[in-house]
């Protein structure tokens, strides 16, 4: 990408090398590439952290209030960048679900046939808890409630395990179309104990207000 | 965010809760799920052996408009041939509760719990013949 201003070429670094401007992004840059990290599931959060703070700051809107219309632009697309790609890569749940969708496989699209790719089984599983549940929460059961939520946790952290060592592993060998399909399956588990814990949850709080 | 009318009555009364016999020949179940919320519908159809659908339950594990669009399909398929409830899209189920589009995955799941059902069925009857 040229600079807007000088057309030196800024090389996806967030300022131009030569006179300072903000730089453009080209369209659909990715989370990792706006950290110029490598896209891969192991991040060290304390580092990105500061260097999310950094570039905030030199990022602001506020700095740019005197500036010309295009770079307040640019400082307004960068942050806003900036904060979403913060939000998702320090989260390793979220982490783990954008980077899988940079494997193709995007799990919060809502088209029709794509929800079907769950095993059957893990779907029926999935109603026989939900079932359980909405009887313990007619009965106002809180102890069976938390003790299905304490064993729901466990194979969520496993799931969230499986599907990131199938991560790592697509570093290794990207087009392994065997280890796409395990990494959503795997974090499709996660989403649906995610769910089942959430319901958990308001019980709790409506049971305990 | 606001609810419509449709969709509140149907949450409120839903029609066809429950389950049919799994292991009847003539019983076809459809399971989907969708993983973009982690809710999932379960629709049950019983078909007789001319393809006319008799009879219809559902159980959904979501949020009011994921209720009411499988509530309502399974007033729609009721009656109808099993090719015409092939024919029930989502837009269909999306318009008649004025779904917004943040619920529209809501309707996805019901046209899918349709095909997912039939499909079901055929199975089983394709696995009688050959037996015969
Ligand atoms: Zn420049």
């Amino acid at each position: 990408m040229k600079c807007w201003n000088c057309e030196t070429d800024t090389s996806g670094s967030p300022f131009c090398p030569t006179c300072g401007k903000i730089a453009e992004r080209p369209a659909g840059t990715s989370h990792f590439a706006i950290f110029d990290l490598p896209l891969a599931y192991d991040v060290d959060v304390p580092a990105l952290e500061k260097q999310f703070r950094e570039l905030s700051l030199r990022l602001h809107p506020d700095r740019f209030a005197q500036a010309e219309a295009k770079e307040r632009r640019l400082s307004l697309e960068q942050t806003t960048a900036l904060n979403e790609a913060y939000k998702t890569l320090r989260e390793p749940t979220r982490r783990a679900f954008y980077l899988l969708k940079m494997y193709g496989v995007d799990l919060e699209r809502e088209d029709t046939g794509t929800q079907k790719d769950m095993p059957f089984e893990f779907l029926e599983e999935v109603l026989d808890l939900r079932e359980s549940l909405e009887d313990a929460m007619a009965a106002k059961d809180l102890e069976q409630a938390r003790k299905m939520a304490t064993d729901v946790e466990a194979r969520r952290k496993a799931a969230l395990t499986e599907a990131v060592d199938m991560l790592r592993s697509l570093e290794r060998s990207p087009s392994d179309e065997a280890a796409v399909k395990k990494a959503s399956h795997a974090l499709g588990r996660v989403r649906y104990f995610t769910r089942f814990l959430e319901q958990v949850e308001a019980f709790e709080e409506e049971a305990l207000s | 965010m606001a609810y419509s009318d449709k969709v509140i009555d149907h949450y409120e009364n839903p029609r066809n809760v429950g389950t049919l016999d799994k292991s009847d020949p003539n019983v076809g179940t459809g399971l989907v799920g969708a993983p973009a919320c982690g809710d999932v519908m379960r629709l049950q159809l019983k078909i007789t052996d001319e393809g006319v659908i008799e009879d219809a339950k559902f159980k959904t594990f979501g949020c009011g408009s994921a209720i009411a669009s499988s509530s309502l399909v399974t007033e729609w398929v009721k009656g109808k041939t099993v090719d015409q409830a092939m024919t029930i899209s989502n837009k269909d189920v999306a318009r008649e509760l004025a779904l917004p589009p943040v619920k529209i995955h809501c309707s996805v799941l019901a046209e899918d719990a349709i095909k997912a059902a039939i499909d079901d069925f055929k199975k089983k009857r394709q696995a009688r013949q050959e037996q015969a």
